[in-house]
């Protein structure tokens, strides 16, 4: 057990210095200047020599490597900077904005089961049949439409004709509708197609035939012995959606205006706040490893012929 | 009997994994149904719902919606402190734009370097603490310490407080050093209420001595503010503000159409038309202190004769770029300053001229070869234009609007997009023109600009633009504190820089401002400061 949790602590920390390294090459490689942000807010004040200062005093005209040194230092030592735009530091804007994204990751979740799980049954149940057919439609749907057009049709058809929701912002549930379904039937999809291959696959074992040949209820088959089975793929691919989730959804926060890490990393990115933006993603790193440490926990306890080889899938 | 005996385990197991998924959900929906309600919304619904107001009959409530969502309320690193009411500035700009009193009641130049303000004895923070001339030295110390910009602006050597007398020595002359006083980061803030609770818890809540006090701060989300009671002017007639910010200017736009909103910023132009149905929404369109405009490249060739850009300049269709592409909200340019403000150029702006182009081309040497394509010495003239990838939708447009005018008359543009030309002209050399964009008197004043944008190092200067005949005019500048003298020469100036031609000057943008006819005693800014007033009201 020991030597398992080393082993994934090791590949955690290879991982994330693999990606700290990406991410500040890819910064420092992309056309854009934080010192821009600081030359708007002086509204050109700001003489040339004045922003080398800037440089110089910030450490960006140092080489790469020495920038990447520090940076590295520093967090090591869990400092994770300040943001060049706010002077703040970066995990209390992380951390400040982590709780309304777990808020509409949880969102998104419901969602995502209510719309997947049914029509994932439906179409194993009835395959080849019209439900198989509205529910492929419905998975077609929701894979080709982009997040950013539905969110504005939800709130037209919510917000603006019907007047039922808020259009944007945060802090109640009716705020929490409009981005967790936008969020949710986007990513069902993929569930509805895992959810229904994996039924229609485990149907066709021979345990399912034989409980069939023994009078046991449809109802009875599906719930108690297919979909367990047919939960593994699904329980596989959450973790990449789940460690997506917490990373924050970009377009739909910032549609709605969630106050979320998706919403602040675009805001980062957009004023090349270097600091704010590597440690969103190592943050994003994180959660991507942890969940998928969850997903892997999650299909050993679905699956005891994993949990028999130590947690290693065959 | 052992497969059973494993197959029971696993059932159980499964079941217990679905009784702690169904728990896990159930406590997620109690959790968000649990969640306070935001007292905005309501509010926001009840005045969706037409009442105008809150339940109780003295509270007034206004929503407000912005584009730029921000992280920090810090007063000196950013202009939504000023702009919500909660900080003022020693002198502020009137409708005409110009310096007016505020936290000083007067003001005055001792010598070039040496500038006196006297505070108003009546002001308090919203801590309750006195605002005198020692807490104002604080207040610029710490935006000096923490603003770099700030400092650059205000270039003081040192401060001196003596009771409601404060002081500034600058390092250089400085005549402009009053319009520098109302930009929002010379905001005026209480250090001592930040000593007592921290920068951080601050900077999420500032105290400054304006009408309206920060009750909660959700960066990126919103602004919620209170009336301060205390206030030293007249008493802000609303009870209630809560700022929102979305960057999607459709969802801002919708917001408004709801109804969820009374007051949204920077509405989309294509959105009016179906706005203007609706009898309770008001739109207005404010001539802007932005400036878009191309920049010639001072080391093209194909660009350096004066001729040629004079050329270009006749090809810029600015009447179809405000009226095709801008639906009418923007004024044709005739120079960086818009010609509302004392100091714009007042001359109409340059129409499109194909025939001009083609005679001023042809005074150069280029003749129509046999493609049609206009050439000199067997070389067609063929420019690269730099142009904007993003945020304003029409910057992209406008480079395609020259596009088409030059080919029609035998001018080949190639357009590169690019999403800071500033950085791309700065470390390129291989273009003839760019698209630039910048606001250029933020503070009522053009010397700022002048000085960015034409004299070598400037910050808005990346291609280090020199022309001899400005120099003693921004030196007089430089030098002169009177008002109306500045403005000449700013008007002066701008005639030697038409001359010389370093710029074509395209259009002022309009600010798009959607009101609630229910608010009253309310007008958007063309500088966009003063958002959050005392004087606002709901009908």
């Amino acid at each position: 057990m020991l030597t398992q949790w080393l082993t994934r602590f090791v590949q955690l920390v290879i991982v994330l210095l693999f990606l700290s390294v990406v991410t500040f090459v890819l910064l420092k490689l992309a056309p854009g200047d934080p010192v821009l942000a600081i030359i708007r807010a002086s509204d050109g004040a700001l003489s040339q020599a004045d922003q080398e200062v800037v440089r110089e005093s910030l450490g960006l005209s140092r080489p790469l490597y020495e920038q990447y040194g520090s940076w590295l230092l520093h967090v090591v030592q869990l400092d994770w900077g300040q943001s060049l735009t706010s002077n703040r530091e970066v995990w209390d804007i992380l951390i400040e904005r982590l709780p309304a994204t777990v808020y509409l990751a949880l969102g998104a979740i419901v969602v995502l089961i209510v719309i997947a799980f049914p029509l994932g049954v439906l179409a194993a149940t009835y395959h080849n049949k019209a439900p198989d057919a509205l529910s492929r439609m419905i998975a077609l749907l929701g894979a080709s439409v982009p997040s950013f057009w539905l969110g504005l049709i939800l709130i037209y058809v919510f917000a603006y004709q019907l007047n039922w929701l808020p259009t944007l912002g945060s802090g109640s549930l009716r705020h929490l509708v409009l981005p967790s379904l936008t969020l949710g039937f986007v990513m069902a999809p993929e569930y509805i197609r895992l959810l229904r291959a994996g039924l229609l696959e485990t149907f066709s074992h021979d345990y399912i035939k034989a409980a069939r040949a023994r009078g046991i209820s449809e109802w009875r088959i599906m719930f108690r012995h297919a979909i367990r089975a047919a939960l593994l793929p699904i329980v596989a691919v959450s973790g990449i959606s789940l460690g997506a989730l917490l990373a924050g959804s970009v377009v739909t926060e910032s549609i709605f205006g969630w106050p979320g890490l998706g919403s602040m990393a675009i805001e980062a990115i957009r004023l090349r706040d270097y600091p704010v933006v590597q440690g969103y993603v190592m943050f994003c790193g994180v959660c991507f490893i942890a969940a998928n440490w969850l997903s892997d926990a999650g299909t050993a306890a679905l699956d005891p012929r994993i949990r028999m080889r130590k947690g290693r899938r065959v | 009997m052992k497969g059973g005996s494993d197959y029971n385990m696993f059932g159980k197991r499964y079941h217990k994994t679905v009784s702690v998924s169904w728990i896990v959900l159930v406590f997620v929906l109690i959790m968000t149904g649990c969640m306070p309600d935001d007292k905005r919304a309501n509010q926001t619904q009840s005045s969706a719902a037409g009442t105008g107001q809150d339940e109780s009959s003295d509270s007034k409530a206004v929503t407000i919606i912005h584009s730029l969502p921000v992280d920090t309320l810090d007063p000196h690193l950013g202009w939504i402190a000023l702009r919500a009411g909660v900080t003022e500035t020693l002198l502020r700009l009137d409708d005409n734009m110009q310096v007016t009193p505020w936290l000083a009641s007067k003001w005055e130049a001792k010598d070039p370097v040496t500038w006196v303000f006297t505070l108003r004895d009546n002001i308090s923070f919203q801590d309750g603490t006195k605002l005198d001339a020692a807490a104002a030295k604080a207040s610029f110390e710490r935006g000096i310490a923490d603003s770099k910009a700030l400092a650059a602006s205000l270039k003081i050597a040192s401060i001196e407080a003596n009771g409601q007398e404060l002081t500034f020595t600058t390092k250089e002359p400085h005549p402009a050093f009053p319009n520098e006083l109302v930009h929002p980061t010379a905001s005026i803030i209480s250090v001592a209420a930040e000593e007592a609770m921290s920068k951080e818890a601050f900077n999420q809540s500032p105290v400054g001595t304006g009408p309206f006090k920060v009750t909660a701060f959700v960066p990126g989300k919103e602004i919620t503010l209170v009336r301060h009671d205390s206030y030293w002017d007249e008493l802000a007639k609303l009870t209630d503000v809560t700022i929102q910010f979305n960057a999607d200017a459709n969802v801002r736009t919708l917001a408004y159409q709801s109804k969820q909103a009374d007051i949204v910023y920077h509405l989309a132009p294509e959105s009016l038309e179906r706005i203007e149905k609706d009898e309770e929404l008001t739109v207005q369109s404010v001539t802007s202190l932005r400036t878009h405009y191309f920049t010639y490249n001072p080391a093209s060739t194909n660009v350096a004769d004066l001729r040629v850009r004079q050329a270009l300049d006749k090809l810029i269709d600015r009447e179809a770029i405000v009226k095709e592409i801008m639906l009418g909200h923007a004024m044709p340019a005739n120079g960086p300053f818009n010609a509302t403000l004392p100091f714009g150029n007042k001359d109409a702006a340059q129409m499109l001229d194909q025939a001009g182009t083609l005679k001023l081309l042809e005074s150069v040497g280029y003749t129509k070869g046999a493609t049609g394509k206009l050439e000199k010495d067997g070389k067609p003239l063929v420019l690269k234009l730099i142009a904007f990838s993003g945020i304003n939708p029409e910057l992209p447009l406008i480079p395609l609007l020259l596009q088409s005018e030059a080919a029609k008359v035998g001018i080949t543009i190639e357009i590169v997009s690019v999403e800071y030309p500033g950085e791309y002209i700065k470390n390129h050399t291989d273009w003839d023109l760019s698209t630039a964009s910048y606001l250029t008197s933020p503070r009522g004043d053009g010397g700022s600009f002048l000085h960015s944008a034409y004299v070598p190092g400037g910050a808005y200067n990346p291609t280090n633009i020199h022309i001899n005949n400005l120099e003693p005019i921004l030196k007089e500048l430089n030098k002169t504190g009177d008002v109306a003298k500045r403005h000449a020469l700013t008007r002066h100036a701008v005639e030697v820089i038409q001359e010389a031609m370093p710029h074509s000057y395209i259009v002022h943008p309009n600010i798009l401002v959607g009101i609630h006819q229910r608010v009253s005693n309310w007008k958007p800014g063309a500088e966009e400061f003063y958002i959050v007033t005392n004087k606002m009201d709901v009908k």
